[in-house]
């Protein structure tokens, strides 16, 4: 079931994203390919596609990692190109494993990423402290190097939540994550969107996305291929498996492979 | 904000240097301890130089310093090294800030030309003929816009170099045109040219609308004070120049897209030369049966798409045969009518050393994501160390041939015997030397990156087992000293069989040692492979 959302900040206030007719071209192969996309304000949105759909792509460059070679962008009402630093300042990203600075201990990393985003030494020193506390993160002298999978996004996560962010941008938040540590993100998310604040996340656990998620869309071949409600999406009460499947295309023949 | 970055940098600068790399430090000691040497060598001539003296080469030592500080990005952009900016640009932070960062770091990389530059400065200080302390403030003057202006060059000169490098192709050919300007001026000395021979050139360095002749005259006028202020306002304008690329080639490199720009084109898959490479990949199923031929195969197409290996594999043809060629060039240019018989063989040996480091020294080093397997999957490890051999052998074999085709069509080569002694003797030093590289791919792997084209890849004691190659070249070497002291080929031949059997024991010995300890040390392998990069520098 989806969380309440303070339905009143979609009709307040512009989306918290905005997309309209994004490309972006990796040689002469087009990763997103004409994306139209619409977040309102306080949703906790499900940004879902097989690999190599262009989910990541899209989310490095609504992040302003890398530049798109057509179509607009707003975020929170700020337009990308042109107002990233408002836009970073009002963003959480849980990225992929490659931004996490390895040879940082997670303390080191949290009030890195405080000070980044303007608070004092002090103030990102305590926060860093109370969020690794509560991800149950030790305060020790090991590096994120040598963190497995799961404490590497969970400490992607708490450095996502030290600047209370309007708007989070998630990359596979609960990959490698076990059980425990899955229901605790999923908690903290859950009391994010409750204070108005909106979630984009892309996950291949369509189970999380189903329980969590308001409002999803799909993308395939970097194109979307559907996006709605849950509700208007698993068309006739089908599972949200099922209608991912059916909207790809990727049902395969099995008789044909009756080595396997 | 830049204390921020500047303080996780040290951080991370401080834990990977208490972990080890004793090698590094004793290493930088060295370097700054050589440099300040030299600062003092600097301090003391510029004391005790001439008014003329100093008019004519102090435009031409700050040439010798701007060429210095322009080469130290380039060098570390060619090698992969530096600054990962993009990672910072998830943040708030303005790029102002950023090339602040940017700056402050190029600083410290050169840090021992501000030592030569501030001993210099004394020195000048110090010497009557100069004015003594009376020209502090105008040399200050100068020599401080002639370091920002040397800032900003250099993070112009390193932003735009790397978008270059991390090109396809572009990065390869980009890197040999780098190295090669290192061996340049041997071969222009080999040909002839000499320092007298230079005056045009240092003639040409000192026009006053050049940097380094501007900052020269700004701080040591050459006729009354009134001649300074042009000067300052060359160099300043300079400055200013060097401040707008600067920016604008980080502000680039900050936009940059590295994947769009490494992106594999859409391509025919059936193209002829496709056709081609894959009938060189199959080559192994051939001559082996798997698995070993499927190891094989998979090193032949993978280190063949490895850009530090393709950078490697082509400087053993160009930047190996530069490095030798002053051997066959006369003073006057020419080559000698009988060229020296060895070039061909240890150009060949130098190309085996210089791939030693992508194949066989550090050999799980590039399958740093994936070296797991090796260790699950049911073949022997030593069937992994001996696919990883053979596929490194093919790739020495493949470079002779190159460098055999060029020397023959320069004709330095003449003769099949060169020939096939080169072949023999490349085979003799593999069987060495890949005994060696097995031992210390498993006692001592690193991780490395297959994007970068460093010449790096081994850790400090790695580099000193590199002092070990002249050993395992020794029975090699025996056969030749056979060859002169009894003036017969026979014996030269005898002693190379010896050296061949010996090096096949070895060989044998050292693989099943390795095979021993890889399988013994597997968790440790696996642990060190997968050490991640630093935080804002890499390697």
């Amino acid at each position: 079931m989806a969380p309440d959302a303070p339905r009143t900040l979609e009709v307040m206030s512009p989306p918290a994203i905005l997309v309209r007719g994004l490309k972006k071209f990796y040689g002469d192969k087009p990763a997103v390919d004409g994306v139209d996309l619409e977040v309102p304000r306080g949703s906790f949105f499900g940004f879902l596609g097989p690999n190599g759909a262009g989910k990541s792509t899209t989310i490095r460059i609504l992040t302003g990692l890398i530049p798109a070679d057509e179509g607009t962008i707003e975020i929170l009402g700020y337009r990308l190109p042109g107002e990233e630093l408002e836009i970073k300042r009002r963003i959480g990203l849980v990225p992929d494993e490659s931004l996490l600075f390895d040879r940082l201990t997670g303390a080191e990393f949290l009030e890195f990423v405080g000070r980044m985003y303007g608070l004092n030494r002090a103030t990102a020193m305590e926060r860093a402290r109370d969020l690794l506390d509560l991800f149950e993160l030790r305060i020790d002298r090991k590096l994120i190097a040598e963190y497995s999978k799961g404490m590497r996004k969970r400490v992607a996560m708490a450095a996502s939540l030290i600047h209370h962010p309007e708007l989070f941008l998630m990359d596979e938040p609960f990959e490698g994550v076990d059980a425990v540590g899955a229901r605790l993100m999923k908690d903290i998310l859950i009391g994010q969107v409750k204070r108005g604040a909106t979630i984009f996340l892309t996950s291949h656990v369509l189970e999380v996305v189903e329980r969590l998620c308001d409002r999803v869309a799909i993308i395939h071949e970097g194109r979307i291929v559907r996006s709605g409600t849950l509700a208007e999406l698993r068309d006739g009460g089908e599972s949200l498996e099922d209608a991912f499947v059916r909207v790809v295309g990727a049902e395969r023949h099995m008789e044909r492979f009756d080595w396997l | 904000m830049i204390a921020a970055i500047l303080k996780a940098q040290l951080l991370s600068m401080r834990i990977s240097a208490s972990r080890g790399s004793r090698f590094s430090v004793i290493t930088a000691v060295i370097w700054y301890g050589l440099w300040a040497i030299g600062a003092a060598a600097v301090y003391v001539g510029a004391a005790h130089a001439s008014r003329a003296q100093l008019d004519v080469w102090l435009p031409g030592g700050f040439l010798a310093v701007c060429g210095y500080w322009q080469l130290v990005p380039v060098l570390s952009a060619s090698m992969g090294a530096g600054l990962d900016m993009r990672k910072l640009l998830i943040y708030p932070a303005p790029h102002g800030k950023l090339f602040q960062v940017e700056l402050l770091l190029r600083l410290a990389t050169g840090a021992e030309l501000v030592m030569v530059l501030a001993a210099g400065t004394l020195g000048l200080l110090s010497n009557p003929e100069t004015g003594g302390w009376r020209t502090f403030p105008g040399l200050a003057a100068a020599v401080l816009i002639f370091v920002l202006f040397n800032l900003l060059l250099a993070s112009g000169v390193r932003s735009l170099l790397e978008r270059l490098l991390s090109r396809r192709k572009v990065r390869e050919v980009l890197g040999i045109f780098l190295v090669m300007l290192y061996v340049a001026p041997r071969l222009l000395i080999s040909s002839g040219a000499r320092p007298g021979k230079l005056g045009g050139f240092l003639a040409a360095a000192g026009v006053v609308g050049l940097p380094w002749t501007a900052a020269a005259r700004a701080g040591l006028p050459l006729g009354g004070n009134e001649s300074r202020w042009p000067a300052l306002a060359v160099l300043c304008g300079w400055t200013l120049a060097a401040l707008w690329f600067g920016r604008a080639q980080f502000e680039r490199n900050l936009r940059y897209d590295v994947m769009a720009a490494q992106a594999t084109p859409l391509g025919d898959a059936t193209s002829r030369v496709q056709l081609w490479k894959e009938r060189f990949y199959r080559l192994p199923s051939l001559m082996w049966r798997d698995p070993l031929a499927g190891i094989v195969e998979k090193e032949l197409r993978s280190l063949a798409r490895t850009p530090r290996f393709r950078m490697v594999f082509i400087m053993g043809f160009t930047f190996g045969l530069a490095v030798w060629f002053p051997m066959v060039v006369t003073r006057h240019g020419r080559t000698p009518s009988a060229p020296p018989q060895y070039f061909l063989t240890l150009v060949c040996v130098y190309a085996l050393t210089l791939l030693g480091q992508v194949t066989f020294w550090n050999c799980f080093g590039l399958d740093r994501s994936a070296a797991a397997i090796y260790f699950a999957a049911p073949p022997p490890i030593a069937d992994t160390l001996l696919g990883k051999n053979i596929a490194a052998l093919f790739f020495v074999y493949l470079e002779v041939l190159v460098l055999v085709g060029i020397t023959v069509a320069l004709r330095i080569t003449r003769g099949w015997p060169r020939v096939i002694e080169t072949l023999v003797v490349v085979g003799v030093c593999s069987l060495y030397m890949f005994g060696i590289g097995n031992l210390s791919s498993v006692h001592f792997p690193r991780g490395v990156s297959p994007q970068r084209v460093s010449q790096g890849g081994g850790s400090g004691f790695q580099g000193l087992l590199f002092l070990l190659y002249p050993l395992a070249l020794l029975p090699v070497l025996l056969a030749y000293l056979a060859r002169y002291a009894l003036g017969s080929e026979l014996a030269f031949w005898l002693v190379m069989s010896i050296a061949a059997t010996i090096g096949g024991v070895v060989y044998w010995i050292a693989m099943e040692s390795a095979a021993h300890a890889a399988t013994r040390r597997r968790e440790q392998i696996l642990q060190e492979l997968s050490k991640g990069e630093g935080p804002v520098a890499a390697e």
